[in-house]
């Protein structure tokens, strides 16, 4: 039994489904990246493994169905951190992080001293430390990620279930981001799903990718094993036609490098 | 990346300066009045002057004061749970729902407090009907609530209209009129214990709750993945305020502007949301009602309906702060 699987999933908006009978599994210790062209179903997914959108089909983590879990035990097991938070008013950014600790809290208890430590390094991990007291809404949309990042570190869940994490960032903080999760899901029984924004991130920091188009998966790749050729092909349907590159970093690191390359089409248009 | 300056936090001033604010109106309001009251006549026990502040005075000012609050925190209530700066109890027909429960007491009932019982009823009516029709909606969107309370208000209108026309002109429609309007004129100590102390319990409760409020302000998905039994837990807490609101109202008539502006000014002033933030909101309303209400008795040789002065005292404190809040920032 692996760590966290989906079978049979479908779901959408109205009659007409967006995604259909998605089946993947992901073991303890993995990232993994889902990629897809915009409206691909990546959010959906997501939403449907969370239980905000209703779906057929089974999700199930360490052995427990998510399906028909109460909010509060839910989130004991899985974060999630939505594309955009609908946080809306004036509160400082420990106040952020420190609702991450809600599903460990009864009704009326208050987050402790211990807690509010351990906010605060995980805002500090995040790349804003000093800045606990700053209103959340004054933040950058990138902050704004930063912070419900640590928000979903703190939660003490097994999954951790990612919107775009990164799409607000800038270069450096995107890699950084990635290499925190990295750190993060390290420890025994963790894993992490994201949908992500930037195709070469995904092929450099995930253990997996799946790839979805017109609301099915079309194929589950892993860049640390899988033919080149292979990924190119299936990148290129979702992205159109690109060229993949292996080049090694200073330390000695393989990176993957994409390039965009000209659509057939555009080739005969240009020679018109 | 450049730090902006922190601002520091002084809610726990603003609240000890309101509640000082309060204090001294809540005294100067025991005094205030048509029967002329001394604190020598009081000491010496007067016994007309002993009755008069016993039961019509105490309980006045309290209502002022208490009731204020309630307003001031429920409205906060209300504006976090919509995420809507404009949300108020009235978003779920609460006064409507009151005004026409009052014109059927006024018309159909007789005893002291008649118009009271039957305007809490009709105020608890509208917040059943419309929170058990937002319930129909399984998806749980707070926009159904608000739908549901625009057709309950819209209902509850009709009523009103219905009832103001089977009305005497002369005495009953008039009456109906001047409850809407809004008074604390009547009050009386035999009348208020069981609103004040469900009002004061309901109160308590939305405190105790306030950090899942926090949650609540969230988007529905977002604050479900933090754990938060959304649909559940919001009914409870719009019951809690809108209840803390009817007994108010049923005691009061229609009071306007307090459950908007009150909060307003807490968060203008203090740029928060937290526990103290929705303390200075009651605090505020308090303060506001008490206010009008003494102005209400003062000015005229007849008493005026205390809401002029709410609107009177709180559209330009409001504007006075949105323009002192642009300058800041």
């Amino acid at each position: 039994m692996s760590f966290f699987s989906v079978s049979d999933l479908t779901a959408g908006y109205g009659p007409r489904p967006v995604l259909e009978q998605i089946a993947f599994s992901l073991e303890a210790g993995k990232i993994l990246g889902i990629l897809g062209a915009n409206g691909s179903g990546k959010t959906t997914l997501l939403k449907a493994v969370c239980g905000i959108l209703p779906h057929a089909g089974r999700c199930t983590l360490k052995d427990i169905q998510l399906e028909g879990l109460q909010p509060r035990q839910l989130a004991r097991l899985c974060g999630y951190i939505p594309q955009r938070s609908g946080i809306t008013i004036d509160i400082p950014a420990l106040e952020v992080v420190l609702m991450g600790f809600n599903p460990q809290l009864g009704l009326l208890e208050h987050p402790t001293a211990c807690m509010r430590e351990k906010a605060r390094e995980a805002l500090a991990l995040a790349g804003l430390a000093g800045r606990e007291q700053e209103n959340y809404l004054h933040f950058s949309e990138g902050q704004k990620q930063l912070c419900i990042l640590a928000r979903t570190l703190v939660s003490g869940s097994s999954l951790l279930l990612l919107d775009e994490p990164e799409s607000a960032l800038d270069f450096q903080y995107r890699y950084r981001t990635m290499q925190l999760l990295r750190n993060w899901v390290r420890e025994k029984e963790r894993a992490v799903l994201a949908a992500l924004h930037d195709p070469l991130l995904a092929l450099n920091s995930c253990d997996s990718l799946l790839v979805l188009a017109n609301g099915r998966v079309q194929a589950l790749l892993s860049p640390a094993g899988d033919p080149p050729e292979e990924m190119e092909r299936q990148l290129s349907a979702v992205y159109g036609a690109v060229s993949l590159h292996r080049c090694t970093d200073r330390s000695g690191r393989h990176q993957w490098v994409m390039l965009k390359e000209p659509e057939s089409s555009d080739r005969k248009r240009g020679s018109l | 990346m450049g730090l902006p300056t922190v601002k520091s936090d002084k809610t726990g001033l603003f609240c000890a300066a309101g509640a000082a604010l309060l204090a001294a109106l809540a005294a100067f309001s025991l005094f205030t009045g048509k029967y002329p009251l001394t604190l020598e006549g009081l000491l010496s026990g007067d016994a007309m002057q002993l009755r008069v502040f016993w039961t019509l005075r105490v309980s006045r000012t309290l209502v002022g004061a208490a009731g204020g609050f309630a307003l001031g925190a429920a409205g906060f209530v209300y504006q976090t749970v919509f995420r809507n700066p404009l949300a108020s109890p009235d978003v779920i027909g609460v006064s409507s729902g009151a005004s026409a429960g009052a014109a059927a007491g006024i018309l159909f009932l007789s005893g002291a407090g008649a118009v009271t019982a039957a305007s809490f009823a009709g105020a608890l009516a509208a917040v059943a009907l419309a929170l058990g029709l937002s319930a129909l909606d399984r998806s749980g969107r707070h926009s159904t609530i608000v739908l549901a309370g625009i057709a309950v208000h819209a209902l509850a209108q009709t009523a009103l209209m219905c009832l103001k026309l089977t009305a005497d002109p002369e005495r009953e429609l008039a009456s109906i009129e001047y409850w809407i309007m809004g008074s604390l004129n009547g009050i009386s100590g035999y009348s208020i214990g069981g609103n004040l102390a469900l009002c004061t319990a309901c109160v308590v409760v939305l405190f105790l709750l306030h950090r899942q409020l926090l949650l609540l302000s969230a988007e529905e998905g977002e604050a479900r993945m933090l754990g938060v039994s959304v649909g559940r837990l919001r009914l409870a807490v719009l019951l809690a305020a809108t209840l803390a609101v009817s007994c108010v109202v049923s005691l009061s008539g229609l009071i306007s502007f307090v459950g908007l502006l009150a909060p307003h000014g807490a968060r203008l002033l203090t740029r928060r949301n937290g526990p103290g933030t929705m303390l200075l909101g009651g605090l505020l309303g308090g303060i506001l009602l008490t206010g009008a209400d003494i102005l209400a008795r003062s000015v005229a040789a007849t008493e005026l309906p205390v809401s002029i002065f709410t609107s009177l005292l709180g559209a330009p404190f409001l504007i006075f702060l949105v323009i002192k809040g642009r300058k800041a920032v």
